[in-house]
């Protein structure tokens, strides 16, 4: 029986599957993960392609805000950006799906590591201001450049498809959602283990000891910027993708609001972090919803009242997580894990 | 055990969802709904909601659809995209609604591509924008009055009659709202033979309009029209062009015919005309506004006053129980019924809430112009019926 966890290098202290039993779960979760789409409904699928979304752009977010320590408000353009991109290369280049969406995550990245340039000089809150304006310059090209983004109408995006097969239902789509996040979990996993996750760590917790220790701030800050808009990129393109359509409307500031949100309630600077926190702001929520349904069921009449009380409760819970688990949900999972790890002998 | 019991308390709730809901009758007809019940637009969501609701209840009270009774499943929108559309699809994967109405322009246009060629369902919204008028791309969706470019050309109609080669100058906002019917009346004053003189452009709210309203008073319109706003910045102009000692006449479409607009104005509303194509609350002779006083009456007792917004939503609702009757009779209810039924409306008979309907291009270009009565604060009509070819 297992009473510990005990590691003899430094190796086994990277190492992504640390026990056989890891594997185990993860094997079992791809499974149910793969067959979901066969018991579940549409609607439950069309969540679980949101999830996805926000995963693969939650994941990007805390490359950037978690590890690299450089606070952006203006993920939501970069996601934007993704978007329109795919949309006017398969539009307007007639280049398919699979060729637009990595091409659209290139364009997104070019464009973040434009709006990161002034994260060399300036940081924290001015930072933040900073990137901000990125979103207002983002949303302003989204509806002004009519002659490419079509102004507030928008852009009717085709859906993916290979040979005669179309990817237009939500349990079809979910397929291709599926297999990006795992590459972008995976990615963002392995790459923290590397020397440029090292130094993207360094950079957050000293930039003037970073680059005292020979770590290129001005190398290391653009790539970040350009690997969490390549990641929000591919969700926006993804997201219009999926959804058929692209305006302006899409990417509102309190879409930048809500990334934030997502890796903040997750857990800054942990990549499990961003999944969980990327499928509460999702599903709470929609969960939230059916339960105000039921509340209508049972007080009938009451709607006006319970509707808007849903937003409130969602508050509530932020809240409440920030003070009771300043760690956020990675950090809760950590503890339930560890309990069970070692059970019975938790000591 | 705290937690414990939050936990508890949830699979309770849930299920008494899973049980307690009883089994769906067989003669049920679904009609879902996402409406902006909470967010910027909840001013009138509520309204409009509550006369699709009332609508479809008055119609179950008449027997429902040819004996069918029609259950009616509403969902909050938060007149946010993402929120609606989620909403959107989860009714449609929940109950398969027949028809569906919908939170908002961008709703419909986001999912007007899946219900033309996987849902087939019936579809209208809270949105007079041209472009979910088009029969010829989508036939399943339709407005259910005049699109705004109507509700100008309409106007413009009556300006053309009032005082042919009149001066004219159009005040919008910088949004989809504002800017859907300028080409169409730009075009329109051509034809009539009307001067534009001005177009003012100015944002949803905006404080400072000095340099339009300076603008205005250089150009010396005889008529302003208002589009794309609810209530800021109306006052304001109406107030600075005043205080320039301006005679010019103001004109709104269709949220600028609401009472709230009459009232926020006061004093400055003396000549404010506004086009509207349903009857208001206060018409007490048309037989349908007295039936919808009555069922309100006695379902709520604490409801005075309904706004345009809510006729807007009962207009739809018996537009909804007119198409699913046809369809009923002709043995066809589904999405391709529905269609045929909606584009064999002819001479609607709304018991007098609009002119007798008929379809054209999936809507419905008939309104009137109103006048704001000062001392009573309500709008009386200036004009007959209109109808736009």
């Amino acid at each position: 029986m297992r009473c510990g966890d005990f590691r003899e290098s430094y190796l086994e202290d990277e190492k992504i599957f640390q026990t056989i039993f890891v594997k185990i779960w993860l094997g079992v979760l791809g499974v149910v993960l793969v067959c979901l789409p066969f018991v579940t409904s549409a609607y439950v699928m069309y969540v679980a392609n949101l999830i996805g979304f926000a995963i693969i752009g939650a994941v990007g977010l805390n490359l950037l805000t978690g590890f690299t320590g450089q606070i952006s408000l203006g993920h939501a353009a970069f996601v934007g950006v993704g978007g329109y991109a795919t949309a006017i290369i398969i539009t307007r280049l007639g280049l398919p799906f699979w060729i637009a969406l990595p091409l659209a995550g290139l364009v997104a990245a070019a464009v973040g590591m434009v709006i990161g340039i002034p994260s060399l000089r300036v940081k924290g809150l001015y930072l933040c201001i900073a990137t901000l304006a990125a979103q207002f310059i983002f949303e302003y090209v989204f509806v002004h450049w009519e002659s490419m983004t079509h102004g507030i109408r928008g852009i009717n995006v085709p859906p993916p498809r290979i040979g005669s097969f179309v990817f237009d239902t939500e349990k079809s789509f979910y397929y291709i959602t599926l297999v990006l996040v795992v590459l972008a979990v995976g990615f963002a996993r392995n790459l923290i283990r590397t020397k440029w996750g090292r130094a993207f760590v360094a950079i957050r917790d000293r930039d003037l000891a970073a680059e005292i220790m020979g770590i290129n701030l001005f190398r290391y800050k653009l790539a970040a910027f350009a690997l969490s808009s390549f990641f929000a990129g591919i969700a926006g393109g993804l997201w219009v993708s999926f959804i058929k359509v692209v305006t302006p409307e899409h990417f509102p500031f309190s879409l930048s609001i809500q990334y934030l949100a997502m890796i903040i309630v997750g857990g800054l600077g942990s990549v499990l972090g961003s999944i969980f926190g990327a499928i509460f702001m999702t599903l709470v929520p929609e969960l939230l919803n059916i339960l105000t349904g039921v509340a209508k069921y049972f007080f009938p009449g009451m709607d006006q009242l319970f509707i808007p009380m849903k937003e409130v409760i969602f508050g509530v819970m932020i809240v409440s997580f920030l003070i009771f688990e300043p760690h956020g949900l990675a950090e809760i999972w950590h503890r339930i894990k560890n309990f069970f790890s070692l059970w019975p002998f938790s000591y | 055990m705290k937690g414990r019991g939050l936990g508890s308390l949830i699979l309770v709730i849930l299920l008494m969802l899973a049980v307690g809901v009883p089994a769906m009758a067989q003669n049920e007809i679904k009609i879902g709904a996402v409406q902006p019940i909470t967010g910027r637009f909840a001013f009138a969501g509520v309204n409009i909601n509550a006369g699709l609701e009332d609508a479809l209840m008055m119609a179950n009270e008449d027997g429902g659809i040819n004996g069918k009774k029609i259950k009616y499943i509403m969902e909050d929108g938060q007149y946010q995209l993402d929120v609606a559309t989620a909403a959107f699809k989860r009714i449609m994967s929940r109950d398969n609604p027949l028809v569906m109405y919908g939170e908002s322009t961008g709703l419909g246009k986001a999912m007007s591509p899946e219900i033309k060629d996987r849902y087939k369902i019936l579809y209208s919204s809270t949105s007079f924008s041209g472009e979910l008028a088009d029969a010829a791309n989508n036939p399943y969706v339709f407005v259910p009055g005049p699109t705004y470019a109507d509700m100008m050309g309409i106007l413009l109609k009556y300006i053309a009659k009032e005082k042919p080669g009149a001066k004219v100058a159009f005040f919008y906002s910088d949004t989809e709202f504002g800017k859907d019917p300028i080409p169409f009346a730009r075009e329109m004053c051509k034809t009539l033979k009307l001067d534009l003189v001005a177009e003012e452009v100015a944002q949803v709210g905006a404080v400072d309009v000095t340099s339009q309203v300076l603008d205005l008073k250089r150009k010396a319109p005889d008529f302003v029209i208002f589009q794309g706003f609810v209530v800021d910045p109306i006052a304001t102009v109406i107030k600075q062009c005043r205080d320039f000692g301006m005679k010019c006449k103001f004109m709104g479409t269709f949220w600028g015919a609401s009472k709230m607009v009459a009232d926020n104005l006061g004093p400055l509303a003396e000549g404010y005309m506004a086009v509207n194509p349903y009857m208001y609350w206060w018409n007490d002779d048309v037989p349908m506004i007295q039936k919808i006083k009555a069922y309100s009456k006695k379902v709520y007792p604490n409801v005075a006053y309904r706004d345009n917004s809510y006729m807007q939503g009962f207009m739809t609702g018996l537009l909804f129980v007119e198409c699913l009757k046809k369809a009923d009779k002709a043995g066809q209810l589904n999405g391709e019924g529905l269609v045929k039924a909606l584009q064999s409306i002819k001479d609607f008979d709304s018991g007098g809430l609009s002119a007798p309907l008929t379809i054209k291009n999936n809507k419905f270009p008939v309104a009137r112009v109103w006048q704001v009565n000062t001392q009573k604060k309500i709008f009386e009509p200036v004009s007959d019926w209109m109808t736009l070819e």
